[in-house]
């Protein structure tokens, strides 16, 4: 059957969000000016019409797909930068910063998928850590390939007991997944044997620090291989049954079970794909820091969520896109960017990625009943 | 009618006293058992529990992961969450020991108080007045409240003394630590508030049903903000303790808190959409979680285990009962 949700896709593939995504709350500026939340905006998504009160022009603004504004953000920033420090604009500090957003934005595709179905994945960490831990181990037995697709099938097995219990047993996703990281915090320290893995297998650091020459620019590998996965990932969401049914799930659990779509399932197989990007993504952070602990993860449990909530998405579910998410991993990378430069410190980094939160989170995020 | 009926036993008596009735409609009877059942068997493996000093290195071990897990039962309460609970603890640590350097105890103790109400009172004003989600809201204070205790103290230190130790983690009385009558403390006023006092019934309130609380002409805004400025406050109270137990201010020392507090709200089997939740239970299932790996110390596993323990308990005794009502159902249905 066709999921209410397919017939909002426009074309482009930024496109991610059900009609509601048209409706008054795209009217918000953006980051860009960085003012307060406009209060008079209507929170109400469920107006879908796009005959905004506030003419032609706020019109327009509503029809652009939320994951452009914080690009438009990122270049903003970038050009910020660029007024502050002009030796900042170069091709070497952009390929910098956009490593380092990547690499987050790789560790936060997973955590976007769960958002997405309203739920959200806090085992992310460890599961970056156990597929790392686990790849390398079994690099040495099962040759490279085997250890690769070993550690995603470990990722896809941890979401599936995420989505089962939260699915079957309608626990939290907060708790399961909070459990599922404690669970796994204790078999990376129980199964893997620390001293044995130091060697990184050539195989990872070709698809992830190696430098490679793209169109002319020296770059990492990890970068074009991020961006084509943020692409896969974008077309299998906005472009497929299970994609849109995704986000239907997500705004309306009980309307999508109503209609027909076996919303287990779709749980289920939603959090195992967070799984198999999040052990993905702890093969690539191996890669490129060639270097792996049993904490290894531990920074990514609120940088994911951060990384997906500045992309736009909605944390009651039903909205986020991957393409937004990388948005969000390119502001916060290049807030870093811009406090090395200055010199402020991590300090200052982590209370302007708070605020950067606040701000988008008022800017959209209001509460869909209040 | 009474004379026909024949009078319930008295354990059908006791099983629905009020005390018995709330403590089950609050989810607290799986939590209790659990404790119980992990209690005999921490007695079993190692009887030396009972030792003075097995005693007051257990309760403070314990102490401030239960009085953060009941600042977080507050949150949850009101059917919120808070991702900051453990960047404000480790921020009322590092005012607490900082403050210790210059200034005389109690000013200390007040400002780290201040700090924790200001933290909770700063989330609260967003979620409560601002209509932003509670989990997003806490994201961003989390990261802003985290580099705030890193700028107060940026390493751990801090001037924490013996004295302080003592009249937080030291004896009262021979066999009670002075931590665990703290905690008895601060539970008993909690309950008083949330079990005697109009605001304690409007929490419960805000958390079943909004809209019901607010229609029935009761300011549902302010209830949540207090009650974020309340949970602030027991924050505070759970990072002195640790403060003072480890004899430190440490500026991420809150940070394994915040995880742990959330399951323990888990354990304590709170409705994470508000409005059910007990302190006990959540007391109860703090001790038991914090002192896993203890046990398994003691019984000479390897106590890395107790984090894929402490993971199957919570699934456990919050899911059996969800799997056993869903067996009942089903029976129900086939017999009629």
């Amino acid at each position: 059957m066709t999921t209410p949700g397919t017939s909002s896709v426009t074309g482009t593939p930024e496109t991610v969000g059900t009609p509601a995504s048209t409706g008054p709350l795209g009217t918000a500026p953006g980051l860009d000016t960085g003012g307060p939340a406009d209060g008079s905006a209507s929170p109400s998504p469920d107006s879908s019409s796009p005959e905004s009160p506030r003419g032609s022009h706020a019109s327009f603004l509503s029809r652009v797909p939320r994951a452009v504004w914080p690009l438009v953000a990122f270049v903003v920033l970038f050009a910020v930068g660029g007024l502050i420090r002009p030796n900042l604009v170069t091709i070497d500090s952009l390929i910098g910063t956009a490593t380092f957003a990547i690499i987050l934005s790789i560790a936060s595709y997973g955590q976007t998928i769960a958002v997405i179905q309203a739920g959200i994945d806090l085992s992310v960490p460890n599961t970056i850590g156990f597929s790392a831990l686990a790849f390398l181990t079994l690099v040495g037995p099962l040759g490279p390939v085997g250890a690769f697709v070993a550690a995603l099938a470990a990722g896809a097995l941890i979401g599936f007991f995420n989505g089962a219990v939260i699915a079957k047993l309608g626990l939290t996703p907060i708790v399961t997944t909070i459990a599922m990281n404690g669970l796994l915090f204790g078999v990376i320290l129980l199964a893997f044997n620390f001293s044995e893995l130091t060697v990184t297998p050539d195989f990872v650091i070709a698809i992830t620090s190696a430098k490679i020459s793209l169109l002319g620019i020296t770059m990492p590998a990890v970068l074009p291989l991020g961006l084509a996965l943020m692409l896969v990932l974008q077309l299998v969401l906005s472009f497929t049954g299970w994609g849109r049914s995704l986000f239907v799930v997500g705004a309306a659990a009980e309307t999508a079970r109503l209609a027909g779509l076996p919303v287990d399932r779709i749980r289920i197989t939603g959090y195992m794909l967070s799984g198999v990007l999040a052990a993905f993504a702890g093969i690539v952070i191996v890669g490129y820091y060639q270097q792996a602990s049993a904490t290894m993860g531990a920074s990514y449990l609120l940088a994911s969520v951060a990384a997906v909530v500045v992309g736009g998405a909605s944390i009651f579910g039903g909205r986020g896109s991957v393409v937004g998410t990388v948005g969000g991993a390119l502001v916060l990378g290049q807030v870093s960017t811009l406090v090395t430069v200055l010199n402020l410190g991590a300090n200052i980094q982590q209370l302007i990625y708070g605020a950067i939160i606040l701000i988008v989170i008022s800017l959209y995020g209001r509460r869909r009943a209040a | 009618m009474s004379a026909i009926s024949p009078a319930p036993s008295f354990a059908t008596r006791w099983w629905n006293g009020t005390g018995v009735v709330r403590l089950r409609r609050e989810g607290a009877v799986a939590p209790i058992g659990a404790f119980v059942v992990f209690f005999v068997v921490y007695v079993i493996i190692n009887p030396a529990l009972l030792t003075r000093f097995q005693l007051q290195t257990a309760a403070n071990l314990v102490v401030p992961l239960a009085l953060v897990a009941l600042g977080q039962l507050i949150i949850v309460l009101v059917g919120g969450i808070d991702i900051s609970i453990g960047a404000i603890m480790s921020l009322c640590n590092v005012v607490f020991a900082v403050q210790l350097e210059t200034m005389p105890v109690p000013v200390a103790i007040l400002l780290s108080m201040g700090v924790g109400l200001a933290c909770g009172l700063f989330n609260g004003l967003l979620v409560a007045y601002g209509g932003l989600p509670a989990i997003a809201v806490t994201l961003a204070s989390a990261f802003i409240f985290g580099s705030l205790a890193r700028e107060v103290l940026d390493r751990p230190g801090g001037g924490v003394t013996k004295e302080i130790y003592l009249a937080t983690s030291g004896e009262l009385l021979p066999f009670v630590p002075v931590a665990l009558v703290w905690l008895a403390v601060v539970a008993v006023l909690l309950w008083l508030l949330l079990q005697r006092t109009a605001l304690g019934r409007h929490i419960y309130g805000v958390g079943s049903n909004m809209e019901s609380v607010r229609a029935a002409g009761l300011n549902a805004r302010l209830t949540k903000l207090l009650a974020f400025g309340l949970a602030g406050v027991i924050t505070s109270f759970g990072a002195m303790m640790l403060a003072a137990s480890t004899v430190t201010g440490d500026p991420r020392s809150g940070d394994p808190y915040l995880l742990s507090s959330i399951a323990a709200v888990a354990l304590a089997g709170a409705a994470f959409t508000g409005g059910r939740g007990s302190i006990i239970g959540t007391i109860l299932a703090a001790c038991t979680l914090g002192l896993i790996g203890n046990l398994l110390f003691f019984a000479g596993v390897n106590s890395y285990w107790q984090y894929v323990i402490s993971a199957l308990i919570i699934v456990a005794v919050v899911g059996i009962p969800v799997v056993w009502k869903r067996i009942a159902f089903a029976a129900r249905g086939a017999r009629s």
